[in-house]
């Protein structure tokens, strides 16, 4: 196997992974949460008292909301045995070396053809020089066009009425348990605004960003499209996350307004000791369009269900949904797409692939309110189960109020076809590459989407998961 | 007509007077008895239950009369069949006639989980049903029919139909109800349905209670060793209609259809859970549910396909649509895979929900008929999908028959 998980035993538990920051001080809390805990967080970060209301507002609802009952089994998660808050203003943990990166992560690197500077750039413990250059690069560009490309903390001090206008407008404090903690409790993530009518050509990375402004377990994320703007933005983790917290939640909201467009692209790989349970949701209004593209690989656990709401005529929402789950990881994951609008379209493509002890659900839901007429949707799920002790569940919700509607969903469940094995080995390919090979197909779909950094390693990472699975 | 207790003031007591009436057996009234201990272990669902989220049972007319003096089941049963030891008789009857073989099947296993408090009060309060037994290796010709017709809309009646089709028989089997319209009502009925070995059974189910009445029941089908097994449930009446259906594919080998036919207008609800269970090697669960909905009819289908773990070579489908007719008509199909092995042979779903392609509107339209006649051919054409595969002419007729008071009749249509 590829990521053998008892290298993990290799962590020491006291062991907290992060992005260097040599200047600032570091702050620990105790484990646990409480009120006194949240202020403590808004007050360190010396914020405007709305935000501290907002955070004690959202406590108080993660305390009085029950765990969620469906999905994924949850049970392992003590919210009193985490840390809610590392550093001063970021959630890194000490100061690393290369050294104390794991071996298991560093031959994952070593597999993925990664040079050595950029490896230790992904572990999070490379000096901010070598990649300073190409942020600057980015930024400067991005200043031109006025579109703003910072820290959530940072736009929180810098762009206060722009930040207020739309913060929690999305997912307010009061959603579910996990967002009401991430809304509580959250520190770092991305903020982006997008002027009317400007294109962001580049894909915007929070790769670049994440070396000065680090990125948290209970990261906050705001991605505000203008009139007519478009942007694509990637999500970290494009390599082996590790990580010893036990909970990873973050909160996406994303405002794609009249006419733009945005895409929003994740690779998840959280090492398999973490609870994955993430709320994103976007917002589109008239014309304008959204896509979430999703890859779960890593994880112990994942519950993520990227959503979006069709506000305005003709707005379109699309969800591309990858999952692998190797042994012992659940990855629940799918989309939801709720039409309030006549004439929004709506495409929901979910490949899931689970081997071992693995377990893949797909959960969705399509949506579609009286009056929104001419709506279109369509669910396709596929579903590939490798081993005899995987499993695989598709549960598919659709709410049709609307009559004059095109509403479908469609899902197989298969297994790697013996023939298309044997066809492959005697063309010279070994069991593990003829099975890597397969799956690589199964997802091409949705690799195709990906930015071509992204599609190597997605495929790289793939075939890693893969070897020692089969023979 | 003889009612008793209001079925939220059963208790033990009551349940033992229905044996006393009934003058039963020994057996029975402790059969009885167990169930109606399992009723209360098993409280009713509370709404929060996957299955019930869709349908809430506040209003359920709770405290109309349970029916003690059902009425006469209608049953038909040729000369030669009776000869060749196949039974085919109200449940009551069958209790005194064939007391053995009652005893044998009667009340053995859990219905539906979802359903399972259902399956105990009706087990414990039953005041009618249907017995159907076919000997090993016998025959059955033409089409078995068993009807009730409820003499009024006001009351709670929990009939329990047995079905068993021991190996290598075969039979095709019509149940249907009706009753009323008018006041609400609580029509309970259950079905528990035996395959055995290479038997054969199409068994058909037709329901068309009053526009008041709450169908609340539940049925289990049990398909043995290349057994092959038809099922179908047409719902045309009622206001509430609730069923929970588990086919249990137990036996090697083994082949089922499960086919449903819904049409539904006015404020009528519709709420299907099925559980296609596929729990031993090469077994084929096939699921085709058809949805006509009018006015404000709401229609919900909430299906797991669980392929278990271990199992080799399995084949499933699971597809259910959905064709709305008004604006006010709405869906809910779900259908869910639960996939715990790897080695299928063949697994997938689908669902749809949509108005009629105005293209097709369009087309009938232009071969000059006019709207509501093309809406009624399109409709029946939507539905002959599971039409098609009725193969008895008995079952498909009367089922058209019933359906053509919600969808109009296409006779004397191009």
């Amino acid at each position: 196997m590829a990521l053998p998980n008892p290298a993990l035993s290799q962590i020491p538990d006291s062991y907290k992974y992060g992005w260097h920051d040599a200047e600032q001080p570091r702050t620990t809390f105790a484990k646990g949460i409480s009120a006194e805990v949240v202020a403590e967080i808004s007050r360190i970060k010396d914020e405007p008292k709305w935000m501290t209301d907002l955070r004690l507002k959202a406590y108080r609802h993660f305390e009085a909301r029950p765990m969620p009952k469906w999905g994924a089994d949850l049970s392992g998660i003590d919210f009193g045995d985490i840390y809610y808050y590392v550093t001063g203003n970021s959630e890194g943990g000490a100061a690393q070396s290369w050294d104390d990166v794991p071996d298991y992560i560093r031959r994952t690197y070593d597999k993925l053809g990664i040079p050595e500077a950029e490896k230790k750039y992904l572990a999070g413990v490379g000096g901010q020089y070598d990649s300073e250059v190409i942020y600057h690069n980015i930024r400067e560009d991005l200043e031109k066009q006025g579109v703003i490309f910072m820290g959530t903390d940072q736009a929180l001090k810098e762009h206060p009425d722009l930040f207020r206008e739309h913060f929690g407008t999305v997912i307010p404090a009061n959603d579910n348990k996990l967002a009401a903690l991430n809304t509580a409790v959250w520190s770092g993530g991305s903020f982006i605004y997008v002027p009317k009518g400007v294109h962001v050509e580049l894909p915007l990375q929070a790769y670049f960003r994440i070396n000065t402004q680090n990125m948290g377990q209970f990261e906050r994320t705001l991605i505000i499209a203008d009139e007519g703007s478009s942007v694509h933005y990637v999500e970290g983790c494009t390599a082996p996350t590790y990580s010893t917290a036990s909970l990873h939640s973050a909160v996406v909201e994303i405002i794609v307004k009249k006419g733009a467009r945005v895409r929003y692209t994740t690779i998840q790989n959280w090492s398999s000791n973490v609870y994955n349970l993430v709320t994103k949701r976007a917002v589109a209004h008239e014309d304008a369009v959204m896509e979430w593209v999703d890859g779960n690989l890593g994880s112990k656990v994942t519950m993520k269900y990227p959503s979006i709401y069709l506000l305005g005529e003709r707005a379109h929402g699309e969800v591309l949904s990858i999952a692998f789950a190797g042994d012992g990881q659940h990855q629940d994951a799918g989309g939801k797409i709720i039409h309030a609008a006549p004439n929004t379209t709506s495409l929901i493509t979910s490949k899931s692939i689970s081997r071992g002890t693995g377990r893949t659900s797909y959960r969705g839901l399509i949506k579609v309110y009286s009056g929104c007429e001419r709506s279109k949707s369509t669910v396709r799920c596929d579903a590939l189960i490798l081993d005899d002790d995987a499993r695989s569940d598709t549960y598919p919700y659709m709410e049709i109020d609307e009559e004059n509607v095109t509403i479908g969903h469609e899902a197989t469940v298969s297994k790697v076809g013996s023939e298309q094995l044997f066809y492959l080995m005697s063309r010279g390919l070994s069991e593990a590459e003829a099975s890597a090979m397969i799956v690589n197909g199964f997802i091409e779909p949705i690799v195709k989407e990906l930015p071509m950094e992204y599609a190597v390693e997605m495929n790289r990472l793939i075939q890693l998961q893969m070897e020692g699975a089969v023979g | 007509m003889t009612l008793t207790q209001t079925a939220s003031a059963l208790d033990a007591d009551a349940i033992g007077r229905i044996s006393d009436r009934l003058d039963e057996p020994g057996w029975l009234r402790a059969l009885r008895a167990r169930w109606w201990e399992r009723a209360e272990r098993t409280p009713p669902p509370t709404g929060q239950e996957e299955e019930w989220r869709r349908t809430s049972l506040d209003a359920l007319p709770r405290d109309v009369g349970l029916l003690l003096d059902a009425p006469q089941l209608e049953t038909h049963l040729s000369p030669d069949a009776a000869e060749a030891g196949v039974v085919l008789t109200d449940l009551r009857t069958a209790v005194r006639d064939h007391s053995e073989l009652v005893e044998r099947f009667l009340g053995q296993a859990d219905g539906p989980g979802s359903h399972a408090h259902f399956w105990a009060l009706a087990h414990a309060a039953w005041t009618g049903g249907l017995f159907c037994y076919v000997p090993r290796g016998v025959t059955v010709d033409g089409t078995l029919v068993a009807r009730y017709t409820l003499p009024r809309a006001d009351i709670a009646f929990h009939p329990v139909s047995l079905v068993v089709a021991e190996e290598s028989s075969s039979v095709t089997l019509l149940e249907e109800v009706t009753s009323p319209d008018g006041a609400p009502g609580w029509f309970g009925g259950i079905a528990d349905v035996r395959a055995g070995q290479t038997a054969r059974v199409r068994y058909a189910s037709l329901q068309q209670l009053g526009d008041a009445a709450w169908r609340v029941g539940a049925e289990r089908v049990v398909v043995g060793q290349d057994a092959v097994v038809t099922t179908l449930n047409a719902e045309v009446g009622s206001k509430i209609t609730k069923l929970g259906l588990d086919v249990l594919m137990t036996g090697k080998g083994g082949t089922s259809k499960v086919l449903g036919l819904l049409a539904a207008g006015d404020d009528q609800q519709i709420d299907i859970n099925t559980v296609q269970d596929l729990a031993a090697d090469h077994t084929t669960s096939d699921l085709l549910y058809l949805s006509a909905l009018y006015d404000r009819a709401h229609a919900s289908f909430y299906g797991i396909t669980n392929v278990r773990h271990g199992t080799k070579q399995t084949s499933s489908y699971q597809e259910c649509r959905n064709l709305l007719l008004s604006p006010q008509a709405g869906a809910e199909p779900i259908p869910v895979l639960e996939i715990e092995a790897n080695d299928i042979l063949r697994c997938g779903h689908g669902a749809t929900a949509g108005a009629i392609d105005p293209t097709t509107l369009f087309y009938a339209q232009s071969r000059g008929l006019d709207a509501e006649s093309a809406e009624r051919m399109i409709v029946r054409g939507f539905f002959e999908q599971v039409v098609a595969k009725i193969e008895d002419e008995t079952i498909r007729e009367r089922i058209l028959g019933a359906l053509a008071r919600r969808i109009g009749t296409t006779e004397g249509l191009a």
